[in-house]
């Protein structure tokens, strides 16, 4: 992938980047312009550099660039393919691509499960469930006794950890999504399309 | 039965016209009486107030009542309002024309299996409906059980159980007895409303069918002992599906098996696994990144609660319609619009009770239609008035509710 042509984007895609990017996605030329307006906007919201740091993503996602949460780090860490801390241009289109409505499932149910695999072990443990039910109690105000978080936690690796090996790895969760698709509705954005 | 009002001049209670007796129990009377305002006519139930004993679920019954203000189901008698005076409560409810199913049976003895059948079908489908509004009768029996002048069964009295209070009640009943009791009201359980109705609907199934009492002793002592022990015996001419329906339902040890539900299977709201409750997360929102009006897509709140999802509903239901909003419920969804519809788009919200974990229950409530501002207020005034409902954990991170609530 092109990675050693994005430092080029600092203004705008040349014309033949552009067309690369297009021609490597799912996007047209015309979408990949099109998110490079919006890319603009929101690189350019406080550091004005033409990257997207992480408070810059915080702004854009909840109108507040202090906001901490977990599952906005973990999309961030994804689409920060580099993995040197900002998103760059071409970051953001691949990354995307992902969302597109057009995109296969399995590429989706892919991504999704990159995301909840939070230590990068190649499956989700039982500890990064727990760790992100915490987190969306927390963001949402609800205080649940860690009993009830207990239960919950094990009664969903009762129906999607088939061998009952403590883990989900990326079979049992191509086929707990298939079972329940709503779990993937977040990522198709109509936006893009 | 007494004749008119007599020489005595006319009585007027608020904006009723009082009329002639037509009924007449220990705690009680019942007045015909004339909306002056509408020209309807009404029933109403006059009690003294040193008739009402200090109670110790006055907060349900009260709660009951203003859910019961708002019910209108075709075999359940419609409960107008509530006025009281200084010495006297008034009751006022719909005007039933037709007489008591009692009488009916007191005069031509049993039913018909077809009959029955019939009048037992929209007694259980009152006491169903009811019972999904979160009330509860408590004190069933065919004196309450009213007929219009179609011949339809109309429940009487839903909700007001404290009127005359639980225990006056046990002696009131015609034969002095509480032959309709159940066995766990007897032993003085803290009690399940919804059981005890059942046990009820099975003794007037019987009565209906029977045309006697399944529990009849003039002794109270050994009636008790009976009823604790389901001790009775059928006619030797009973439809054999009544029987077994009857046995089922009168079990004095329902603990044992659950067959209080005989009725009452339709499936709970939808359980959440731990990723439908992690998608929820604004994080995973992109959306958000494109759609960068001010008042952005969805505005979300949630909120626990650790009573039963129908008590949820019903009281999501009753303050939303407390509020001048219209409800609409579907399964364990409730959408919620608001009044003025003049406005090009006028405030809709939706509901939904989730089970997180066993007993525990999460409501949603999502807006759809309407402004920013107008669904935070009404956001916050809504659940307010849901506090009795709402599970608060003791708040160890000393967020106050409201700042939760006007997050966003």
């Amino acid at each position: 992938m092109g990675c050693a042509s994005s430092k080029q984007f600092k203004r705008a895609p040349r014309h033949g980047d552009a067309a690369l990017l297009a021609k490597e996605t799912t996007f047209s030329l015309d979408e990949v312009k099109a998110l490079y307006e919006l890319f603009e906007k929101i690189s350019y919201s406080i550091f004005k550099d033409g990257l997207i740091h992480k408070e810059e993503f915080q702004l854009a996602l909840f109108r507040n660039s202090n906001r901490k949460n977990l599952f906005a780090d973990r999309i961030f860490d994804l689409f920060d393919m580099k993995r040197n801390g900002v998103i760059e241009f071409d970051e953001f289109v691949r990354s995307l691509q992902f969302f597109h409505p057009d995109t296969p499932m399995a590429d989706k149910i892919a991504f999704a499960f990159r995301l909840y695999d939070l230590r990068g072990t190649g499956s989700i443990e039982r500890e990064e469930l727990k760790e992100m039910v915490l987190a969306i109690l927390n963001e949402s105000d609800l205080l649940l006794s860690d009993d009830a978080v207990e239960q919950m936690v094990d009664q969903t690796f009762k129906e999607a950890d088939l061998n009952g090996d403590g883990r989900i790895d990326p079979d049992e969760w191509k086929a707990f999504t298939s079972m329940n698709p709503a779990l993937l509705k977040y990522m198709t954005l109509p936006y893009l399309k | 039965m007494v004749g008119g009002g007599g020489g005595g001049a006319l009585r007027r209670v608020g904006k009723y016209e009082v009329g002639r007796t037509i009924g007449e129990g220990t705690f009680a009377k019942v007045k015909f009486a004339q909306n002056t305002e509408t020209g309807e006519s009404v029933a109403m139930k006059v009690l003294d107030r040193s008739s009402i004993l200090k109670h110790k679920m006055v907060d349900q019954i009260k709660r009951e009542i203003s859910i019961m203000k708002l019910v209108r189901h075709p075999n359940v008698v419609r409960l107008h309002e509530v006025l009281a005076s200084r010495k006297k409560i008034f009751i006022i409810l719909e005007f039933i024309t037709g007489g008591e199913l009692f009488d009916k049976i007191i005069r031509h003895g049993r039913l018909s299996e077809a009959d029955a059948r019939k009048y037992f079908q929209q007694l259980i489908d009152g006491v169903d409906f009811c019972h999904s509004k979160g009330v509860y009768h408590r004190d069933l029996k065919p004196e309450n059980l009213l007929l219009d002048s179609q011949g339809n069964l109309k429940i009487s009295d839903f909700g007001l159980s404290a009127w005359p209070a639980q225990g006056a009640a046990l002696l009131r009943t015609t034969c002095g007895t509480p032959n309709y009791v159940a066995p766990e009201v007897l032993s003085h359980k803290g009690y399940d409303g919804a059981l005890a109705d059942t046990w009820s609907c099975g003794v007037i199934l019987y009565v209906l069918l029977a045309g006697y009492l399944p529990f009849d002793e003039v002794d109270l002592t050994t009636l008790y002992g009976k009823i604790e022990t389901a001790e009775y015996s059928f006619p030797a001419v009973f439809p054999s599906g009544a029987k077994s329906l009857i046995r089922r339902i009168l079990d004095p040890s329902p603990d044992t098996e659950d067959n209080e539900h005989t009725f009452d299977d339709e499936a709970g709201p939808l359980t959440l696994n731990a990723f439908d409750l992690i998608i929820l997360s604004q994080g995973l929102n992109l959306s958000a990144l494109f759609d960068r009006r001010q008042d952005y897509g969805k505005l979300q709140n949630r909120f626990l609660s650790r009573k039963p999802a129908n008590v949820i509903l019903s009281s999501m239901e009753v303050v939303a319609q407390s509020m001048g909003f219209k409800t609409h419920i579907r399964n364990y969804k409730m959408r919620v619009e608001g009044p003025n519809a003049n406005k090009t788009s006028h405030l809709t919200i939706m509901l939904q009770i989730f089970e997180v974990a066993p007993s525990i229950f999460m409501v949603e409530l999502e807006r759809s239609a309407g402004d920013t501002s107008d669904y935070n207020k009404f956001v916050n005034n809504y659940c307010s008035k849901l506090d009795d409902i709402t599970w608060k954990v003791s708040a160890e991170k000393g967020k106050s509710r409201t700042s939760r609530l006007s997050k966003r």
